[in-house]
């Protein structure tokens, strides 16, 4: 049994269809505006995130913050020793342990000067850690690769030579000949190594010419399974940090969380823009809804002399704002599909995380939200059209 | 007739405070009117027969005084009881029929069923009651402006009569017919109150008075004959 005063609602939305239709539109904008930039925001959540775990499962260990004593030279005993090494290959178990060398330093490349972190490592561990994108990575003793942004800066190619350190007229500083450029890592450089901006020398180059044999300035541990994280961690830091702190263990984790929340902000921001679209949609459902209630004046002092209840009256109205907001929601819907998929694809280039549950979820909550709008700017009407006097209402022509 | 009058007016007074100062429509009336009886309330323009018949009619309570519906008194009664009252003790014919445009006449009929049991009418009593008052069936399906005012008044009727209310209110019912439209329309009435049921009328028109078995004369907000 259908409700009567939903007919009633139904037939008055028909009999000024046009301006039903046209005070839905600003719904349908709203509810397009409000899915289009929440999937934005979101889908952008899912892309940074997707790309800052990929290097979630390093875990970098490096000296704790040098308390040098008064006087003495600041970098002397700072990295970490053979000892401190071989006690973190015992907690670290099954992974794999990467020690690195780093220094920052001065370098040639023809007539131009850089500056940049040369990485020492073991060739073995190279592509474990990095992407070598063309070239080979390193075989022979005074080999490198380079970090995608100095390659591009310098123009570098395969063979070309890099000398490396200050110049200094006295001394022929040493090179190194470039046999393999590293992909671009961007944002996902989560292993504490940015080499992007590195030349890669093997260990043995890099001890020859900066010493530091049995000292690393960072060791990375590379997890064969990301949920044991925490117990590994715990592991080297009873093992090594036994008295007193030596060393700081840490991962990419806490990065990722604050970059989340950071984009978490944004979307939520984004998303009050759309919302004010939302706005002014109820604007004209309000104006639609007064015009509705003051055209049928007469209609409503009729229902109300022959016994119909205020709460009657009331929820005719109210049935009448929430059919706008059906229509405006449901066509909203469908669009906010299609717009939202345009959107998210022209602006994150990126569309496979479009159709997951955190993504497309904004399409029934805008869709809910536009018509939750158009009840509430149906509420005063309603209210208006129920508290006419009866009387009044009925001389009204 | 158990001795309580149907409709009771105590010493009734009705004023509306305008800018131009007081202005007293109803002046201390009292006056009472029986079950069954065909009344009709005259007077010339002004005289206060609209504000007597919105108090009549429950739409109004009076400034001063008493009224007692069916042995209430309407101006102790909340907002809700006095819409329950209208819909179940009054029934209203307007002159000017005032159906409700987006509902069929068989809907508008239908209407204050659905007001009292609070769903569709299944047991074809607002079919039955249309028949009654000579409404053609074929024409239930059409909306109030597909209809002859002759058609529209029958609907008025009808949709009046749906709730068996005890009193029929009929302001100027037959102000806006022809003749002989009017006529027919008036022998329903007639025909109403003789099977029991209490009929007060406005009118303007002596032929159309004449129907009544009592005429309540209105002058200035007072009852100068009755």
């Amino acid at each position: 049994m259908r409700d009567i005063f939903f007919d009633l609602s139904v037939r008055s939305v028909r009999l000024n269809f046009l301006r039903s239709l046209l005070a839905s539109i600003g719904i349908v904008i709203g509810v397009v505006a409000i899915s289009s930039m929440g999937m934005l925001g979101t889908n952008m959540q899912l892309l940074v995130k997707d790309q800052l775990t990929t290097g979630i499962n390093t875990i970098a260990i490096t000296p704790d913050v040098v308390r040098a004593e008064p006087g003495s030279p600041v970098n002397s005993n700072t990295g970490i020793t053979d000892i401190q090494l071989r006690d973190i290959r015992d907690a670290a178990g099954i992974n794999e342990v990467i020690p690195i060398d780093r220094t920052n330093t001065q370098f040639s490349i023809g007539d131009s000067d850089g500056r940049g972190s040369i990485y020492g490592l073991d060739p073995v561990d190279i592509k474990n850690i990095m992407n070598v994108s063309e070239g080979s990575t390193l075989r022979g003793e005074s080999d490198a690769i380079v970090g995608a942004t100095i390659a591009n800066r310098f123009n570098l190619k395969i063979g070309t030579r890099i000398k490396i350190g200050e110049p200094n007229v006295s001394v022929t500083r040493p090179v190194v000949r470039v046999v393999g450029i590293l992909s671009s890592v961007g944002l996902s450089s989560s292993n504490g190594i940015n080499s992007d901006n590195a030349i890669i020398v093997s260990d043995t180059w890099y001890t020859s010419e900066f010493g530091g044999g049995n000292m690393y300035d960072q060791v990375n541990i590379n997890l064969k399974d990301v949920s044991t994280l925490t117990e590994v961690e715990d592991a080297i830091d009873k093992k090594v940090n036994r008295n007193k702190e030596v060393v700081r263990i840490s991962d990419s984790s806490s990065r990722i969380t604050s970059v989340s929340s950071t984009l978490s902000s944004l979307t939520t921001f984004i998303l009050a823009i759309g919302s004010i679209s939302l706005l002014v949609a109820a604007t004209s459902i309000f104006n639609v809804m007064m015009m509705s209630v003051s055209e049928r004046v007469q209609e409503i002092g009729i229902l109300l002399s022959i016994g119909t209840e205020k709460g009657e009256i009331r929820r005719m109205f109210l049935y009448e704002a929430l059919i706008l907001g059906i229509i405006g929601g449901v066509i909203g819907g469908i669009m906010s599909v299609i717009i939202g998929y345009s959107v998210v694809s022209a602006m994150i280039g990126n569309t496979s995380y479009f159709f997951l549950p955190e993504s497309i979820i904004y399409i029934p909550a805008g869709m809910l939200i536009g018509m939750i709008v158009c009840l509430i700017s149906g509420l005063y009407p309603a209210w208006r059209a129920s508290n006419m006097d009866p009387i009044d209402a009925l001389r009204n022509e | 007739m158990n001795g309580i009058p149907l409709i009771r007016l105590a010493d009734v007074s009705k004023v509306y405070h305008l800018e131009s100062g007081d202005f007293t429509a109803l002046n201390h009336i009292s006056l009472d009117i029986n079950e069954g009886e065909f009344v009709a309330l005259m007077g010339p323009s002004g005289s206060g027969k609209s504000t007597m018949m919105n108090q009549l009619g429950i739409l109004d309570v009076p400034t001063t005084g008493e009224i007692f519906i069916a042995g209430k008194n309407v101006a102790g009664m909340t907002n809700l009881e006095r819409t329950h009252m209208r819909r179940d003790v009054i029934g209203y014919i307007f002159q000017k029929f005032y159906l409700i445009p987006l509902l069929s006449a068989y809907e508008n009929v239908e209407y204050p069923l659905i007001l009292k049991y609070k769903k569709r009418d299944t047991t074809g009593r607002a079919s039955g009651v249309l028949k009654s008052v000579g409404f053609d069936q074929e024409m239930s399906a059409h909306r109030p402006n597909q209809l002859s005012g002759g058609q529209q008044q029958r609907v008025a009727i009808a949709r009046a009569l749906v709730n068996d209310p005890k009193i029929l209110l009929c302001d100027e019912p037959t102000g806006n017919l022809d003749r002989k439209t009017g006529f027919q329309i008036m022998d329903i009435l007639v025909n109403l109150n003789k099977e029991g049921k209490t009929v007060i009328l406005v009118t303007h028109d002596p032929k159309i008075a004449e129907y009544a078995q009592r005429t309540i004369q209105l002058e200035d907000g007072k009852v100068v004959a009755s």
